[in-house]
């Protein structure tokens, strides 16, 4: 809703035709002998020979396969193999057109891409900085494996290297490029600039941008590519991606040099076919492609559909677009028109095409094609043209049967190392920020909305006890404010988006302000794409840089869910630890809004191993741990309650410190100190549970409250000790009960502390239905009278006490049985 | 006679304080016209005039808290 941009109602109701320019297809003519201008006869023989590696590689792949063996060489290989036979000249002619800084990321099928990036990075890398590529890796396990195994061969090192990382990391060694954590679908090998290859169809799409985002503020004059399937056009996150990549915003009001668009390439290798599904014609809408180019921008995506049965023909359409990219106006498509004569997998069997069209493509092989074309324009002879198809083959043979050797070449010895997986999971790294951003807009303290919350008192009581209003003192809202902006300010890599972030200071306000200070480009309005908002984030970071993204609604996790469930949480794993994810994800639990807004989804996420968890109840927890995990090089999770915003401080009577402060993720926090029931509280439940434990006092139960402000990890330490001492738990939260964390707690419990216990741990939650509308509320959020009649009735019976809650008589066991 | 309310603030949001009146008793406004801002802890908000005519009176002044649904002033 920027002010500078109307939208002017004459203007709108004109009458008038969108007209869109023409969309080109296989317009490359160029000839052979142009292209040996241009490249030079050596690089063109290299280009075949790269083919000549992808497809042998993929070749030894196949074998072992379907027959168990590969040449002498007998391996059962047990995981996927997504093969790209026939994509060849796709692959290679694409890398030959980027440079090494260039970022591809790819698909389930991308063994080819990264070949041949890695192939084309080590041709044009100098050998110093190839040696200090392979000397660090790894601390050098892997060059030195090669210098031992290999020395006396003709190979080149480096591109067994390349080979071997990425066979090794196929058949899951620990001298894969990621250990063998990531397999197949998701190897990569980021110093050639191969990033994460993602076995969730789409998935690459966002996390693509979010790395050319990076590009673009970094102005580092690269550009990131997204090697898609055709199958992926029908997946939400690609549209989202393209919108991303494409926004108006870049242009229209980005600050210089910033008001550009990020280099950013979609690359469709558009095999005409997913899985069984026929793209063309039957499961999508489009007739070529390229054509979804227009329903974008004005500009089309500057699409094209190009012949990927000829890699000239593809690099010089990389080479162009590339050219577009850089001067800063992308993004671009390519709809690469290739086949694969491999099956989906090798389970294939092809029972959604025929033999005649595979015989058809077959004389559109791109190495046959290419190879005679060097033959007739004399660039190479037969001869040489056997040599170097002996030559790949007798590398690929050597080195494959080096690395099915698992004594030499061994996988993670798990059973040795049995948490090892859980060690690659969590870095748990802290960033230092030091100096301020240079690119602030207005110095903090002159912001109107900053100099209103220094006029606050930071405690939330007055001397007499009183409560303040949050208009008079520090609020949760405020607190956060504090700790964001400090960080924004402090550290010039970090950027906030989400929807609403920039002039409406998001949805709740949090951000009010900031518009004043952070330049647009570090602080934006993001589309209502949930799935990249997330998505780019974390191509943002893996690229080296941080990111506060907000979800507005918890509940609209769902709209994000592959990319927090699979990506998100999973990459520093698959990885091998060699990825840093440093992004905070803020969610809001919503009130008032109803069964799609108002949902407690933090027991959701713990479900999904790989993120840290918090949600903090109080001002002064959430600055703490807000910068913590603004600190954290791991993924967070944040969740903050709407109800809570305006919250003043009530537990720490220094209130809220003005100064910078972090608190360590997975402490609690006693809130009350008793000896009769701990009473274990996620979130905004700590306040009617310490109402309910007022009341206790009256009946003689001191009940300690503990709240849990972090749940991945989660302090078991503290509650243990409690449990010790009481003998009692239990766990209020507003999740659903049904496979909620309370649960998972109250398991552990039971285990840690079975003999102390007096009674099961309870857990009270929401129900196991809809959250109804605001007037309703409260049936639905745990109560203090909620909590009262479970203590007198699950745990001091004998009070014989009158019970006052809406469930007082509800049957459990009944509710249980018929799924409630 | 026509009051100026403290609007509906939104989800949670129940109270603001006058910032500042940029209108004085016995002004005449026009419908629509911003007469007051306020803020909320949440944000900054401006109060249209409901309808046109003299400021009347006044009933809160700037840095005061008031509450969903007060009359802050009249319109006549
Ligand atoms: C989100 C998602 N849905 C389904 C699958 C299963 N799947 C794997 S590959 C594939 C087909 C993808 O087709 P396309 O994008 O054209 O790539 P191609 O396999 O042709 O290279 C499917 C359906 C998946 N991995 N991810």
């Amino acid at each position: 809703m920027p002010k500078n941009i109307p939208i002017d109602p004459i203007k709108t109701f004109s009458k008038s035709v969108l007209k869109s320019s023409g969309i080109p297809v296989h317009q490359y003519q160029k000839s052979i002998q142009e292209e040996l201008k241009i490249y030079g006869k050596e690089n063109l023989i290299e280009l075949l020979r790269h083919m000549y590696i992808v497809r042998e590689f993929e070749t030894m792949l196949n074998s072992f396969k379907t027959k168990g063996s590969y040449k002498n060489i007998e391996y059962i290989y047990n995981g996927p193999a997504h093969l790209s036979i026939g994509q060849e000249a796709a692959a290679v002619g694409s890398a030959f057109a980027l440079k090494t800084e260039d970022k591809i990321f790819g698909s389930h099928r991308s063994h080819g891409e990264m070949i041949a990036k890695g192939l084309s990075a080590i041709n044009s890398l100098s050998r110093n900085k190839i040696n200090s590529i392979m000397e660090t890796h790894h601390d050098g396990k892997l060059i030195s494996y090669i210098h031992k195994n290999f020395n006396n061969t003709e190979f080149n090192d480096a591109e067994m290297f390349l080979l071997i990382g990425v066979l090794a990391e196929i058949f899951m060694r620990e001298l894969g490029f990621n250990k063998g954590m990531g397999g197949s679908m998701h190897a990569f090998f980021t110093p050639f600039g191969a990033f994460p290859n993602n076995a969730i169809v789409g998935g690459s799409s966002g996390i693509a941008v979010g790395a050319a985002l990076h590009a673009h503020l970094k102005q580092n004059k690269s550009i990131c590519v997204a090697n898609l399937g055709d199958g992926s056009t029908g997946c939400g996150l690609v549209w989202e991606a393209m919108n991303f990549a494409a926004m108006g915003q870049y242009k229209n009001l980005w600050p210089k040099p910033f008001n550009n668009n990020p280099p950013m390439l979609f690359c469709f290798m558009n095999n005409f076919y997913a899985m069984g599904g026929q793209t063309l014609g039957e499961t999508m809408s489009w007739d070529r492609l390229s054509r979804i180019a227009s329903g974008v921008n004005p500009e089309q995506l500057h699409a094209e559909t190009v012949n990927g049965s000829d890699p000239l023909s593809v690099a010089d359409a990389v080479i162009r677009k590339r050219k577009i990219l850089l001067e800063g106006n992308g993004p671009a498509l390519l709809d690469i028109e290739c086949y694969r004569f491999s099956g989906h997998s090798t389970t294939d069997t092809n029972a959604y095409r025929s033999r005649e069209e595979i015989k058809h493509w077959k004389s559109f092989d791109p190495i046959e094609l290419y190879s005679q074309k060097l033959l007739d324009a004399d660039i190479i002879n037969k001869k040489n043209l056997d040599n170097i198809i002996e030559k790949v083959q007798n590398q690929i043979e050597l080195l494959t049967s080096k690395v099915v050797d698992r004594e030499l070449t061994p996988s993670i010895d798990i059973a040795k190392k049995p948490t090892i997986i859980g060690d690659f999971t969590f870095n748990k790294e802290v960033n230092r920020i030091s100096k301020t951003a240079d690119d602030l807009l207005m110095d903090i303290n002159q912001v109107n909305q900053i100099k209103n919350m220094k006029k606050k008192s930071r405690y939330g009581k007055t001397s007499d006890g009183s409560l303040l209003s949050g208009m008079r003192a520090i609020t949760l809202r405020d607190s956060l404010a504090e700790a964001i902006i400090y960080h924004l300010s402090n550290d010039k890599s970090l950027i906030a988006y989400g929807e609403e972030c920039r002039d409406w200071g998001g949805a709740f306000g949090v951000y009010r302000g900031f518009a004043d200070i952070i330049p647009m480009n570090r602080l934006f309005n993001a589309p209502i794409s949930e799935a990249a908002i997330v998505s780019t984030a974390i191509g943002y970071a893996i690229s080296g840089g941080r990111a506060i993204i907000e979800l507005m609604y918890s509940d609209f996790i769902g709209r994000a869910g592959d990319e927090i469930f699979n990506q998100l949480a999973k990459w520093q794993a698959m990885s091998a630890g060699e990825l840093r994810l440093p992004i905070v994800l803020r969610a809001s639990i919503g009130s008032k809004y109803g069964a799609q807004h108002s949902q407690d989804w933090s027991s959701l996420l713990t479900h999904i191993p790989g993120l840290s968890i918090v949600y903090p109840a109080t001002p002064y927890d959430a600055k703490g741990l807000i910068a913590t995990s603004l600190k954290s090089n791991d993924p967070t999770i944040f969740f903050e309650s709407q109800r809570l915003y305006d919250k003043v401080e009530v537990f720490n009577e220094k209130g809220v410190p003005e100064e910078y402060y972090t608190i360590p993720i997975g402490k609690a926090v006693k809130r009350k100190k008793g000896r009769d029931i701990t009473i274990l509280t996620i979130g905004a439940s700590l306040y009617p549970a310490l109402d309910a434990s007022e009341e206790l006092i009256n009946y003689k139960i001191d009940a300690e409250v503990i709240d849990a402000r972090s749940l991945v990890p989660f302090d078991y330490d503290m509650l243990i000790s409690s449990v010790n001492l009481t003998g009692r738990l239990l766990i209020v939260s507003e999740a659903v009960e049904r496979g909620s964390f309370s649960n998972t707690i109250a398991t552990n419990i039971s285990r840690f502390a079975f003999n102390n216990l007096k009674a099961p741990a309870i857990v009270i939650g929401a129900p196991n239905w809809i959250a109804p509308g605001a007037d309703m509320e409260k049936t639905y959020s745990p109560q203090s009278d909620d909590i009262l009649d479970s203590v007198f009735r699950d745990f001091f019976p004998e009070k014989r006490v009158n019970k006052k809650g809406l469930r007082k008589d509800w049957n459990f066991l009944e509710l249980a049985k018929k799924g409630f | 006679m026509t009051d100026i309310i403290i609007p509906n603030l939104g989800n949670e949001i129940s109270e603001a304080e006058i910032t500042e009146w940029l209108v004085g008793a016995g002004e005449e406004v026009e419908e629509g016209e911003v007469v007051l801002l306020i803020s909320t802890t949440k944000t900054a908000l401006e109060i249209e005039a409901p309808v046109s005519g003299k400021i009347s009176q006044i009933n809160f002044s700037e840095g005061d808290l008031v509450q969903v649904g007060d009359v802050v002033g009249q319109i006549e």
